[in-house]
């Protein structure tokens, strides 16, 4: 057995039919103030849910709109943070100057120093001559001491012995 | 705008280790008398560096410098004499190089021509001339290339200019590796 509050909520909704909306309409001690009633509450209804459809549609653009904001963000963070001047064409130009460089030292190095020359830090032997009148058998050896001092020898052998009192100051 | 001062220190800067690098040296030439003896006397101190490797190449336990001479060289192109009583080594320069000097020498033995040679004399590297059998000794002639006293007191005052020796240092490291 419904109320008169629950047939009524069913009236003003349209869900009454048949006896049962004959009787309550019969019900009712003013039939017309009823429906005027029905139609503002109607109204209202109507009203309200498209207020709340717009309010819900411009609530979900501005989330959108903070969405879109917030990766654009992000993105520039991420490309700020990973960008640097070391580019992949900027290393392989860097690296082969670098070798330019090395290679063109090398060669001024080179150059300055033919290959096959005795080395500047060693003492080279240019000539040298024993008087073979003096010393027949004399012969001349040259060649360096193997240790850090890089100590040229000229070695003679066969010169003419010479008496203690030639070691006199 | 900041570039031309700096290039203007680096260019100072190289100059600078190239006078130093130019500057005087002296030429110690010596007549040494090697022998073995019982109680050998303390090394000359001219030949302290070389001390090792006399010994190794020659076997004897004293050396016993009889005549003497340091040169400095300011032209390259000196010439002087190392004397004792009976010998005598005449050293003519006959200029300087990127290595050293190039050097005419000749050993005398009174008025006798014993040895010529002619040589390029490190700044590195020593030479030492064996001579002739003297007694139970033997004559060996030595010439090193030592650091002018001005500039050896310089090098100790200022530290070594930073850019030459590492110029220099990557030169002999590069011919160490090449061939």
């Amino acid at each position: 057995m419904k109320t008169f509050e629950e047939k009524w909520t069913a009236w003003l909704d349209g869900q009454l039919s048949g006896k049962e909306l004959t009787e309550f309409e019969a019900s009712l001690p003013d039939l017309a103030a009823a429906e005027a009633e029905k139609r503002d509450a109607l109204k209202l209804g109507a009203f309200l849910k498209e207020q709340l459809a717009a309010q819900a549609l411009s609530n979900e653009e501005f989330f959108s709109h903070q969405l879109h904001e917030r990766i654009a963000h992000d993105t520039r963070d991420r490309h700020r943070s990973t960008s640097t001047w070391w580019t992949i064409p900027r290393l392989v130009w860097s690296g082969a100057t670098a070798l330019a460089l090395f290679v063109i030292t090398t060669v001024v190095l080179m150059s300055q120093h033919p290959a096959g020359e005795q080395s500047e830090y060693l003492t080279q032997i240019l000539n040298s001559r024993v008087d073979p009148a003096a010393n027949p058998n004399a012969t001349i050896y040259i060649f360096e001491s193997k240790n850090d001092n890089k100590v040229t020898v000229l070695w003679t052998e066969g010169l003419q012995t010479l008496p203690a009192d030639y070691a006199a100051k | 705008m900041e570039l031309r001062p700096l290039l203007l220190a680096v260019f100072l800067v190289l100059a600078m280790g190239a006078v130093s690098a130019n500057a005087a040296r002296v030429v110690w030439s010596g007549l040494v008398i090697a022998e073995n003896v019982p109680q050998p006397a303390p090394i000359p101190p001219e030949l302290t560096k070389l001390e090792q490797t006399l010994k190794d190449l020659f076997g004897y336990n004293q050396f016993e410098v009889i005549g003497q001479s340091d040169k400095t060289l300011k032209t390259g192109q000196e010439d002087w004499l190392a004397n004792s009583k009976y010998f005598g080594l005449h050293v003519d320069a006959r200029g300087e190089n990127d290595a050293g000097y190039t050097l005419s020498l000749k050993l005398y033995k009174e008025n006798d021509v014993l040895l010529e040679t002619d040589a390029n004399l490190s700044k590195s590297s020593p030479l030492v001339i064996k001579g002739p059998q003297v007694g139970s000794g033997q004559l060996l002639l030595v010439l090193v290339v030592k650091d002018d006293e001005v500039v050896r007191r310089r090098r100790h005052a200022e530290p070594a200019n930073p850019i030459t020796a590492g110029w220099y240092r990557l030169r002999r490291i590069i011919h160490n590796v090449l061939p």
